[in-house]
């Protein structure tokens, strides 16, 4: 089942994260918005990092990733993307 | 301080792809050292959206009504939002890091490099503020958005000034979540964003913006500003960039 939220950011950006969930495991996340990151390839490479991650530790493994060196996020932190990949993944709310 | 100038907006407004692309293959000339540090000016035809690097066009643009109105779309190497140019002059600037102008705080290199198209919009006669995290406000209102990147040991910022507005034009080219919701935005946007032409109650040229923005970053960055074409190389490599990333489907719907 694929999952999307929108989740605005303090300041104003938008985030609009999509997961892909299957037997309680999140098989792939996206993070789409008009946030900045750079390089960009290592917000790729975080986000390709999310492979099979059971939904409880979404929120834990999206801070861990997204707040990796050589990775800098600017309009949103990892904190924000983690909440809003955490609700998207959150099954007891509407998708 | 010395700057390469290149103002690309005096021989004619560019298409999205190549205005791009330049940027593009001037990051890879300074970061090369094959370029000192350069300030572009530019504009573009035919309009063209662009999105941020992390926006799916699919979802942001109504590809549909781009095309029908000849109108092209561009994903950016930047992140930041989605943009339409169209009556607006367009600045790129492309630095060492460690730069001056490029010092390791984001905010604060926005800030810095702002300040001289603040100088610029003075010397318009507006007063003008930068607005963080990426914007620059006068009257209460944003006149100008910014993007920047870091690559390659460079930073790449660009960013425009409206010269004039059309909320109207923009959302019919714009998806909004909801048809009837097109209204309240295109308010929104009256309300949050103006134009030289709004601020000024005149008309402003590129030709007149573009002269008051190098004095102003040259006077803000006490820069010296030196008129430099495009190489034959960086010409070349744009036009490779344009035709093989910004025109490719797989750049352009890469997310």
């Amino acid at each position: 089942m694929i999952r999307r939220r929108d989740h605005k950011v303090p300041g104003g950006k938008l985030l609009r994260v999509e997961v892909e969930i299957e037997s309680g495991l999140v098989r792939r996340a996206l993070v789409r918005g008009d946030f900045f990151a750079h390089p960009e390839e290592a917000f790729e490479a975080a986000e390709a990092g999310f492979v099979d991650i059971p939904v409880e530790l979404v929120e834990e493994t999206a801070l861990s990733l997204f707040s990796k060196p050589p990775l800098r996020l600017f309009g949103a932190t990892p904190a924000d993307i983690a909440q809003a990949l955490g609700e998207a993944a959150d099954e007891t709310q509407a998708p | 301080m010395k700057l390469r100038l290149l103002d690309s907006g005096a021989r004619g407004a560019l298409p999205g792809a190549l205005n791009m692309a330049i940027d593009e293959a001037l990051l890879g000339s300074v970061s090369r050292g094959e370029s000192p540090p350069v300030l572009r000016l530019y504009r573009w035809s035919p309009p063209c959206v662009t999105v941020g690097y992390f926006q799916s066009l699919e979802a942001e643009v109504d590809l549909d009504a781009c095309r029908a109105s000849g109108v092209d779309a561009v994903r950016r190497l930047t992140g930041g939002g989605a943009v339409f140019h169209d009556d607006e002059i367009t600045y790129s600037i492309v630095l060492p890091l460690g730069h001056e102008l490029a010092p390791d705080d984001i905010l604060e290199s926005y800030r810095l490099i702002c300040s001289g198209l603040i100088g610029g919009l003075g010397l318009l006669g507006v007063d003008a503020r930068f607005e963080p995290i990426n914007d620059i406000a006068a009257g209460g209102k944003k006149v100008s958005g910014n993007a920047q990147t870091r690559r390659q040991g460079c930073l790449l910022q660009h960013g425009t000034i409206l010269l004039d507005l059309s909320p109207e034009r923009m959302f019919s080219l714009l998806k909004v979540p909801a048809e009837k919701l097109k209204g309240k935005l295109v308010e929104e946007v009256k309300a949050r964003v103006t134009s030289l032409r709004a601020l000024l109650g005149r008309a402003v040229s590129y030709a007149e913006a573009a002269e008051a923005l190098s004095n102003g970053c040259s006077s803000a960055w006490s820069a010296e500003l030196e008129p430099l074409r495009l190489s034959s190389a960086e010409e070349a490599e744009a036009r490779r960039l344009s035709a093989e990333r910004f025109s490719s489907p797989e750049w352009n719907h890469r997310r």
